[in-house]
């Protein structure tokens, strides 16, 4: 397993948001974390990464454990993330933005970047280089130059995994990678996703609401409601599991299976 | 693309001319010290500015530079040396400046408490090159010390920096504000109240070495003015490596991390950035710009005591880099010019004239208008004009775009790898 | 024992003081997460007007001097509250309508604060000297009635200024508790302090309620100001930034933005530095206060009685 993590658990105050979740993500693997808002989705991200100290369970990447690490440390070992709210930095052009991820995997030292010595030309020149190529990838190399600020809403959600990628990670987390995107920019980041891990052998773990996506792209599927895991599986098994129709609809709905239907009314190939 | 773009219109006849009809009425009409004669040396000085910001024959800018800044104000400074002197203090905020743009512009670290680190250098030098080390230690460093204890300096206040950021740089912003005013203050408070007999408290530290002073004070009646020029080119050189250092690491993956952390600490967290070792580094750099100024300044004056390190300093500093531009490098050092020229040269010839138009009877104005007496009113509407109409400054910072040639055709993203 | 028990009265009285000040800065951080640096200069302000107030008009009346004390009381704190309301309308209201970014109010705030410093020092030195006295109450024989003493326990002594400002800032914390909690206003301020954007939404006019907010946060300012004046006999236009210091460590040391907290930091801090100054050294009094606020700092971010907020991701 790339990603293990057995019995995670994080209590905010007296609220458990989330509850002994256990998720083990093979090398290769799409895997979607979906569950209704505020089942403890993007917590649990924070917690893998670093942001949040995890309150129990164990968290395995590659190996060893990966808890008590400090975010940034998190990101050297390989994990690489996005952010929900879109967190690009503002005034830095595009171009900067993705040499900001290649931080971690370059070794300028505060004398080389003075001296200009020759481990400061190679490292700012591979980092153009690894960053434009990365922008290319994501199909914003001309506007390299622009302010993160001044792109538009799907330009700054592709900058954000550009810039995630730049710190060649061996797993990345998407947070809602297709939040706010008209159908063709959907259809753009789903091709995009699997590019990652046909092309460039990256695991992929995303948060996601958007069930064609989720339903088309997924290996394996995990739900999440109030912090406990209540299912997990195949896409077509996840959305006919009652559990998850009651999560996401109520318990009314269950009955009549139509819940994910009714929700995502353009779902390829109706219910299982 | 080059012939698509208009060609930028060439200054270099206006600013040739500019800074020789200034130089020359300066030079030989307005030679004094009164209100209209410093402001035509100000804007002589001004000529600097002008050089590195039109565009002009590459050439002829070098040559001119060369000629302001090693013939023009040192001629002037021998003419009057109060002028060098002003353009001495104007480069000692101007490092200032730049240290804390670093802190606050690039890295977004509101620090309240930066002149506790130039109090460091200052006492450094102060200590070691006067008689109090004779009574201190027994023995006392050459007046060419000097020149080792400014390195020291450098070191020492960057060492300061790290012991006093370590503790207060996992704060927030604003905590970060009032936890550095304070930390200036207890600097301030310990120095007066002569720990150890270091600092001699409130009487201060007196009969400060000069550097090369011995050879200075060989050259006859104009000592004096050799020994400003020995300071002049002191700073001059201090603040063209300021500068040097502050460009590189603005364009280094180091500045790129502190750009980062200001506009998003979270985000560069996860993108790898270690947050207290970056700004860590950020309070050091800052720090040690000061440290070496303190020693200057120390020998500048040949005085050093508490009160030179109040926290009006540091905030006339940091008025300097907000009226500048936050996070500007151009910006930092204008700012220090304009609120330097205004305290030191503005003002107070302002002042005179006022009272030569009372003595005269022309004006009939209450002596608590005294202009000079004023500098936190001047300071204090600088800010919030700056705040509410122009927050990025007079010459507000921009990202310098990265030069992109065929050399950083990659092999496609996916390729790459590590 | 008599001297320690007059250490902890005078302790005390400094503690309310600056738990009065501190109340400003919480209050303004509650609703807006900004130090308000100029309210150091408002509450000086406040104390000003007040003892201008007692030696141009009062001390000429033959009123009682407990009287006098409330005329002034009342007066200084309507003008820092006036003070205060003009202050974030000039100097922070317009940033925040266009949604600046978190260091140009901060820096406009130090801004009025160096301003009001020396606008105040202008005016007062047309008038004379700018250190300005609280006045004396001698009268023939009769000593001062704010000096004179009444015995305790042990041979200690209180002095009228104590127990005047004990009852003067008991007043002011009791009533301020009594606003916020128990009315409409005080309702509104909690909500805004909570959440701006859903306060509006629930037809809180916000804009309003922070202006109510620097009202009383300027009034109670102002009120201490003339408590200071009267504990340590003379105020000028810079004797506002060090007790200012002192109270906004006391507001961190409660917890920022807590009510509660900036009293019993108030009163902590008051405490601990005069036990200093009497048991350690005078000298390094000051350095007391913020050796303590950077060691809170460090081991309780959120303070004595703050909550623990983590910011959203």
């Amino acid at each position: 397993m790339l990603l293990d993590v057995n019995a995670a658990r994080k209590i905010f105050g007296g609220l458990v948001a989330v509850n002994d979740v256990t998720l083990q993500v093979p090398e290769k693997a799409i895997i979607s974390v979906i569950g209704p808002n505020g089942a403890g989705k993007t917590t649990f991200f924070n917690m893998i990464t670093g942001i949040y100290q995890p309150d129990g369970g164990t968290i395995n990447f590659n190996g060893s454990s990966i808890v008590g690490l400090r975010p940034d440390q998190v990101v050297e070992r390989g994990i690489a993330r996005t952010f929900q709210n879109i967190r690009l930095f503002g005034a830095m052009t595009v171009l900067e933005n993705v040499m900001v991820g290649r931080h971690v995997r370059s070794n300028t030292r505060y004398i080389d970047a003075i001296f200009h010595t020759k481990r400061f030309r190679d490292d700012e020149n591979s980092s153009i280089t690894r960053g434009m190529d990365l922008l290319r990838f994501v199909g914003l190399d001309a506007k390299r130059n622009e302010l993160a600020a001044n792109l538009p809403y799907g330009e700054q959600r592709r900058l954000e995994i550009a810039r995630a990628l730049a710190t060649s990670p061996k797993l990345i987390l998407l947070d809602e990678p297709t939040a706010g995107m008209n159908p063709n920019e959907t259809e753009e980041t789903k091709h995009l996703i699997r590019r990652l891990r046909d092309e460039g052998n990256i695991t992929v773990v995303l948060i996601e609401h958007d069930m064609r996506v989720v339903m088309t792209i997924s290996d394996n599927v995990t739900v999440l409601d109030y912090g406990t895991k209540i299912a997990e599986g195949l896409p077509a098994a996840v959305r006919s599991n009652p559990k998850v129709i009651e999560a996401y609809l109520g318990a009314g709905a269950a009955a009549g299976n139509f819940g994910l239907e009714k929700t995502e009314p353009k779902s390829t190939g109706g219910t299982a | 693309m080059s012939q698509l773009v208009r060609p930028k219109r060439d200054f270099t006849i206006p600013v040739v001319a500019f800074t020789l009809i200034t130089f020359f009425l300066k030079f030989f009409v307005f030679k004094g010290i009164t209100f209209v004669d410093s402001m035509i040396f100000l804007t002589f000085i001004s000529s600097l500015y002008f050089l590195v910001t039109f565009p002009m024959n590459k050439y002829v800018q070098i040559a001119l530079g060369i000629l302001v800044l090693f013939v023009g104000i040192p001629l002037i400074g021998f003419q009057n040396t109060s002028s060098i002197n002003v353009v001495i203090d104007i480069a000692i905020y101007a490092a200032l400046a730049l240290g804390l743009n670093i802190v606050v512009g690039f890295a977004g670290l509101l620090d309240l408490g930066y002149v506790a680190f130039f109090a460091v250098g200052a006492y450094l030098w102060a200590i070691f090159g006067s008689g109090q080390a004779t009574e201190l230690f027994g023995w006392q460093l050459p007046e060419n010390g000097f020149f080792l204890i400014a390195i020291v300096a450098v070191l020492v206040a960057a060492l300061f920096g790290v012991l006093l950021g370590l503790p207060v740089l996992r704060l927030k912003g604003d905590y970060l504000a009032i936890v550095t005013l304070g930390l200036g203050e207890v600097i301030r408070v310990i120095a007066n109240n002569n720990p150890a007999g270091l600092t001699k408290g409130s009487v201060g530290i007196d009969s400060i070495q000069q550097p090369l002073h011995t050879f200075t004070n060989s050259l006859g009646s104009d000592g004096y003015k050799w020994q400003s020029v020995v300071f002049y080119v002191i700073v001059l050189a201090v603040i063209a490596v300021a500068i040097l250092v502050t460009n590189r690491l603005d364009q280094s993956r180091i500045g790129r991390a502190w750009t980062a952390i200001r506009e998003d600490e979270i985000a560069a967290q996860a993108m790898g950035i270690p947050l207290v070792a970056t700004k860590l580094v950020a309070f050091a750099t800052g720090a040690s710009f000061a440290g070496i100024m303190g020693t200057i300044f120390a020998a500048k004056q040949s005085f050093v005591d508490p009160a030179s390190f109040d926290v009006n300093q540091s905030i006339g500093v940091l008025a300097m880099v907000v009226l500048g531009g936050l996070g500007s490098i151009r910006g930092a050092v204008v700012g220090a010019a304009v609120v330097t020229s205004l305290n030191l040269v503005v003002l107070p010839t302002l002042a005179i004239e006022f009272n030569n138009l009372r003595q005269s009877g022309a004006l009939n104005l209450p002596p608590q208008f005294e202009v000079s007496k004023y500098q936190r009113l001047i300071y204090g509407i600088i800010l919030i004009i700056m705040m509410i109409y122009r927050s990025q400054g007079l010459v507000p910072a921009s990202r310098k775009h990265i030069e992109v040639d065929d050399a950083h055709a990659g092999q496609g993203a996916m390729q790459g790898g590590d | 024992m008599q001297l320690f028990i007059e250490t902890l009265l005078s302790g005390l009285a400094l503690g309310l003081v600056y738990s009065v000040i501190a109340l400003g800065y919480t209050m303004v951080y509650g609703v807006l997460e900004l130090i308000n640096f100029a309210h150091s200069e408002i509450f000086m302000f406040g104390g000003i007007v007040g003892v201008e107030l007692l030696l141009g008009v009062l001390t000429k009346t033959t009123w009682h001097p407990l009287l006098q004390l409330v005329f002034a009381l009342i007066v200084g704190a309507a003008a820092s509250g006036v003070l205060a309301v003009t202050v974030e309308r000039v100097a922070y209201r317009p940033l925040r309508l266009r949604g600046a970014p978190r260091l140009v109010p901060l820096i406009s705030a130090i801004g009025m604060s160096l301003f009001l410093q020396d606008i105040v020092r202008l005016v007062e030195s047309l008038f004379g000297n700018f250190n300005r006295p609280f006045p004396s109450y001698i009268k023939g024989d009769e000593p001062d009635f704010f000096a004179i003493t009444h015995p305790l326990v042990s041979g200690a002594t209180i002095s009228n200024t104590t127990l005047t400002i004990f009852v003067v800032g008991a007043i002011m914390l009791a009533g301020l508790t009594y606003f916020v909690n128990y009315t409409k206003t005080g309702r509104a301020i909690r909500a805004v302090a909570q959440d701006q954007s859903t306060s509006s939404l629930m037809g809180i006019n916000v804009n309003n309620i922070i202006t109510v907010t620097f009202l009383l946060g300027g009034a109670l300012g102002g009120v201490a100001g003339v408590l200071y004046a009267l504990k340590f006999g003379t105020l000028n236009p810079y004797s506002g930034f060090l007790p200012g210091l002192k109270a906004f460590t006391a507001a961190v040391l409660g917890g920022i933005g807590s009510i509660p907290g900036a009293m019993l930091g108030g009163v902590v801090l008051g405490l601990l530095e005069q036990l200093a100054a009497q048991y350690i050294s005078s000298s390094y009094k000051d350095i007391i206060a913020f050796g303590l606020l950077i060691l809170i700092l460090i081991f309780r971010p959120s303070g004595l009685l703050g909550r623990k907020v983590s910011e959203k991701v």
